[in-house]
């Protein structure tokens, strides 16, 4: 990590460094020595250059003067204009970058850098939670759900406005689950079950709690709750 | 106290048999004259097992619970008068795993208890009579013994 650190501020260093072009400059912020610091000895410098330019600057230097004269933070939004407005030859002074020396820069960078990574490595680390949950979730879905399982009613409209239910029918081979809407008559899971066992809905018989299930009834007629069981009897023997 | 207890084990017992139970087999509780559900008393069909001469009789049974069960077994009853040499005329099983000072354990469920006796029916043990119309003609004639089982299956058919 170290060593990847350093070889990144490698790299970086080229673009804030501008000590080796302008090595006396030093700017502070503290509202007394502003205007006595090199900054601005630098930008009246420029300005003087700049004057040849002609009265088209005139208003903005106005504008200078008067924030000049305003004290403390605006200082820096001058600097600024000034840089704007007198387009410095190359290379270009950037005060702002050189407001820190360079030790603090670098060890500030530095913990930038670190604090970087150990968010990447969060967020990494919540993706991986993220994606094992939903993974959890979609297998205790598909857990829930057994293989034998049918959807009565494909139709997508009104899903939200009709409970359903799951119905296991038992026979003597094993179970098969049916999905239906509680309001739902019981003969579409009769023939749906009847097509799945290549049987005749009239030779079986359904039985919920040993009393026959009449095809006109639903669900809810019979109080039926999620995964109950009905059994179906084949009448031919 | 124990009440509480009882009818909460029992209404546990009923959700886990709406959702699974062995097949031919009923097991609800008594639906009193309100509509409400009586869960100390259950009234049961057993299924006779096929290839045996009980095949085709699906026999009603009633566990009637305690407010001390689980620590108690349920009192298991066949119809007055029913044959089998290990059922009193009463009705009432004899059967070691519904014998609180033998082989009965709280752990049991319902499910167990119909599915053993469902066993009894065509293992019955001389060793343990409770009537003697039944216990005498399975000891002496089996034939006929086999005959009047075969009767009584009869006696008790499908429902539906």
């Amino acid at each position: 990590m170290q060593a990847a650190a350093e070889a990144d501020e490698e790299e970086l260093e080229p673009l804030f460094d501008y000590s080796r072009v302008q090595p006396t400059m030093a700017f502070s912020f503290d509202d007394t020595d502003i205007e006595k610091s090199d900054i601005f000895v630098h930008c009246n410098k420029r300005r003087k250059v700049a004057d040849g330019d002609g009265d088209a600057n005139a208003d903005e230097k106005g504008d200078k003067g008067e924030q000049k004269a305003a004290a403390g933070a605006k200082a820096a939004a001058v600097v600024d204009l000034g840089e704007e407005d007198w387009l410095p030859p190359p290379p270009p002074p950037k005060p702002k970058s050189t407001v820190t020396d360079e030790l603090e820069q670098s060890s500030v960078l530095k913990e930038l850098r670190l604090q970087k990574q150990a968010m990447a490595k969060f967020a990494e680390s919540a993706d991986d939670f993220l994606e094992k949950l939903a993974q959890t979730a979609r297998q205790k879905v598909e857990a829930r759900i057994p293989t034998e399982h049918i959807d009565l009613d494909k139709s997508p409209e009104r899903h939200e406005a009709r409970e359903k239910v799951v119905v296991t029918v038992q026979d003597k081979a094993g179970h098969h689950q049916f999905r239906l809407y509680k309001d739902e008559k019981f003969g579409k899971l009769f023939r749906a079950y009847a097509k799945k066992v290549n049987l005749s809905v009239a030779d079986l018989t359904f039985a919920f709690d040993g009393d026959k299930v009449d095809a006109e009834s639903t669900p809810e007629d019979l109080g039926l709750e999620d995964e109950d069981m009905v059994e179906v009897l084949h009448k031919t023997r | 106290m124990s009440g509480g207890i009882a009818r909460g084990r029992l209404a546990e017992e009923r959700k886990a048999w709406r959702k699974n139970h062995p097949h031919g087999f009923v097991a609800k509780p008594e639906t009193m004259a309100d509509g409400s559900a009586n869960l100390m008393i259950w009234h049961c069909t057993i299924p006779g097992k096929q290839g045996t001469d009980w095949e085709g009789g699906y026999y009603p049974l009633t566990l009637h619970f305690s407010e001390d069960y689980p620590s108690k077994p349920p009192k298991c009853k066949f119809p007055q008068g029913f044959f089998h040499p290990n059922v009193y005329p009463s009705g009432t099983v004899c059967l070691s795993i519904l014998n609180e000072d033998s082989g009965w354990r709280p752990a049991i469920t319902v499910k167990q208890i119909l599915v053993g006796i469902q066993d009894l029916l065509d293992q019955p043990n001389p060793a343990d009579p409770a009537q003697t119309d039944g216990y005498h003609i399975f000891i002496q004639d089996k034939p006929e013994y086999k005959r009047r089982v075969r009767v009584q299956a009869k006696q008790y058919p499908a429902l539906l």
